[in-house]
């Protein structure tokens, strides 16, 4: 523990050390370098020495700071994840850290973070921080054995390359070249020089190819080294009402999520994964961040994974897997409106154009092409929309590049919102927005018929269909 | 599927109070009346050449003067209604986009009243009851202070009686 705090300080100041080694170097008196790293290495020792933590029987508190003291404290009845985050070095030296979580959204400073506890004395910690929400599932783990509910696979990888994520990767590390001013450098280095030359020999149409060639390949080598080292060796596993969330080659992150908190899960298939037969899951629960990787159950994994996953813990075949019901006709005509009228606007454009100048016969080609596409996408999102409702799930499933299906627990909605815009109001139609503690918060129905809107809401919620201003 | 037979809901029946449009139209005066005192000085001390932009920024002005302080309040005034009944609370609200929320009053969590400048100065409350929820917050505008008062204690009174911890 001693050890994990100087070596991140060191880490994290390395643009610090940078300076100090220039003006060691600069002024020709390495003291300079000698005394800030020891500075540097001081404050990370100073840094363990002000750093504790607390149970008590109502609430845990952290206090941390060198120089400014903070104190976070939290009641323990809120708690409601325990999650462990081992970066390498902390994993050599057999460290995690543990995060507290009570489902607001903290940022850097209020986060309730151990920072290198021992791994032994993590489930101490944690039984002792559920105390309260796990104490009943506890003693139902001790009857029956965990059972695994899914293992990462090798295959599961072809799903990554299909993602920006390598490429989003690339143009930061561009960018932060650049603004290193590196790129000055870079430009009359040999290398540049000797790009320029092979660039003149086979001309500029080869070379962008090429160029072309090689981001796609890095984007995609790097998108699958992403995938393969935060997710590898993913398991989940379920002890009666406690999920069990682990993955991580390099840097091991381990959830944990309280069952009796779940009001269902999403399974998402962005457009590429979805042709690969793919799909990721999310948890939607009361208490874990909507959005992101804090409620990520399975990165992208064959459906029928996903799927069975899902209808194991929600234990609904026909929400996870049934059919869904369409929103008939005047959803159909919105879909197709919104998809073609941008197509049809810059046609629109070109035919105007034309009659003034020559339009080259490519630009004729590139809008055939995008009204394809937008035709295209249309008709998968017709395809894609519908909802399915009994007195115990709400299902919506919607969208094409990012097609979604929402299955929540009817029992966890806790308001309903029809909303119309006077678009809407013209075609009859009608979002319903179903309000929840758990996950995003809100998950929408587009475009429900308008006279159907209300029957959803009362089908899903007595208390909708009971109150005093229904009518049937 | 166990679908039920068809259910719609009714409107809820209480108006905002008859202040309200006025108060609304105040309020969006306000900030176009500084940007008319903008282009007057803008013509009167700066600049007073380029009339086709002067003429098109007083249009402009007019236009949007009249939708957003004559069109929009009456227009919301003619939309908003709320209603409480013990079991829950029901508002319906907005103008170019309307939407009606329902939330049970079992599952509140706070009840605020807000008072802005000009609402003090009419004697008008905006009551907005929160629920676990971020997208379940049910607000009903533009009260009468008494009316207000009277909904916040019948919510209060109704929430103090459920049990649970609202989620």
């Amino acid at each position: 523990m001693l050890l994990v705090h100087p070596v991140h300080e060191v880490l994290r100041q390395i643009p610090l050390l940078v300076g100090a080694v220039v003006v060691g170097s600069a002024t020709g008196n390495s003291w300079w370098t000698v005394a800030i790293v020891a500075l540097t290495i001081a404050f990370g020792v100073l840094r363990w020495f002000t750093t504790t933590y607390r149970i008590e029987t109502d609430e845990v508190q952290l206090r941390t700071g060198v120089l400014q003291r903070k104190v976070v404290s939290l009641p323990r009845n809120r708690i409601r994840s325990v999650q462990t985050d081992a970066r390498l070095l902390h994993q050599l030296l057999g460290l995690t850290v543990l995060r507290v979580s009570t489902g607001q959204q903290v940022r850097g400073d209020t986060e309730f973070a151990l920072d290198a506890v021992r791994v032994e004395e993590v489930p101490r910690l944690r039984s002792i921080l559920l105390a309260d929400s796990l104490a009943a599932a506890d003693q139902a783990e001790a009857q029956a054995p965990g059972r695994q509910l899914a293992r990462w696979q090798l295959s599961w990888l072809r799903y990554s390359p299909l993602s920006f994520t390598g490429l989003a990767m690339i143009l930061a590390a561009v960018g932060v070249t650049y603004q290193a001013g590196l790129g000055a450098i870079l430009e009359h280095s040999r290398l540049a020089e000797s790009g320029r030359d092979a660039a003149q020999r086979f001309g500029v149409v080869a070379s962008v190819a090429v160029f072309g060639v090689v981001v796609v390949l890095a984007s995609v080598g790097l998108s699958v080294l992403r995938s393969l080292v935060t997710f590898g060796n993913l398991t989940l596993r379920r002890d009666a009402e406690v999920l069990h969330l682990q993955h991580g080659l390099l840097r091991k992150r381990e959830h944990t999520f309280d069952m009796r908190r779940l009001r269902g899960g999403t399974l998402r298939q962005p457009l590429l994964v979805r042709l690969l037969g793919g799909a990721r899951l999310d948890a939607v629960m009361t208490g874990v961040a909507g959005a992101g990787e804090a409620s990520l159950l399975l990165p992208p994994c064959p459906v029928r994974t996903a799927e069975s996953v899902l209808t194991d813990l929600i234990a609904d075949v026909n929400t996870v897997s049934g059919p869904v019901r369409g929103h008939g006709p005047a959803a159909t005509r919105r879909r197709w409106t919104r998809g073609l009228v941008f197509p049809v606007v810059v046609a629109a454009g070109l035919v105007l154009a034309a009659a003034f100048v020559a339009v080259p016969p490519w630009a004729w080609i590139a809008v055939a092409a995008l009204a394809l596409t937008c035709a295209l996408l249309a008709a998968d999102r017709v395809r894609a929309l519908g909802h399915r409702v009994d007195d115990r799930w709400l299902v919506a499933r919607a969208g094409s590049l990012e097609r979604r299906r929402d299955c929540i627990a009817a029992e966890g909605i806790i308001g309903w919102t029809v909303r119309q815009t006077f678009f809407q109001r013209r075609a009859g139609v009608a979002t319903l927005i179903a309000a929840t503690a758990a996950g995003v918060k809100h998950y929408q129905v587009i475009d429900v018929p308008a006279e159907l809107s209300w029957s959803i809401a009362g089908t899903a919620s007595p208390w909708v269909a009971d109150s005093e201003w229904a009518r049937s | 599927m166990s679908q039920r037979a068809a259910v719609t809901l009714v409107d809820p029946a209480n108006p905002p109070s008859r202040k309200a449009p006025l108060v609304w139209a105040i309020g969006a005066a306000i900030p176009w009346l500084v940007l008319a005192v903008g282009q007057v000085v803008w013509f009167a001390v700066v600049d007073d050449r380029l009339a086709w932009a002067h003429v098109t920024a007083a249009a402009v002005t007019v236009v949007g003067m009249a939708v957003f302080v004559i069109v929009v309040p009456l227009w919301r005034y003619r939309v908003h209604r709320w209603d409480i009944s013990p079991q829950a609370v029901y508002t319906r609200s907005g103008w170019l986009v309307q939407e009606r929320r329902i939330a049970p009053i079992s599952r509140v969590q706070t009840v605020d009243t807000y008072r802005g400048p000009l609402d003090r100065l009419f004697g008008l409350a905006n009551v907005t009851v929160t629920t676990a929820s971020s997208a379940g917050a049910v607000r009903i505008v533009a009260l009468d202070s008494a009316v207000a008062d009277r909904v916040v204690g019948q919510l209060t009174d109704i929430a103090a009686i459920g049990a649970g911890d609202a989620t």
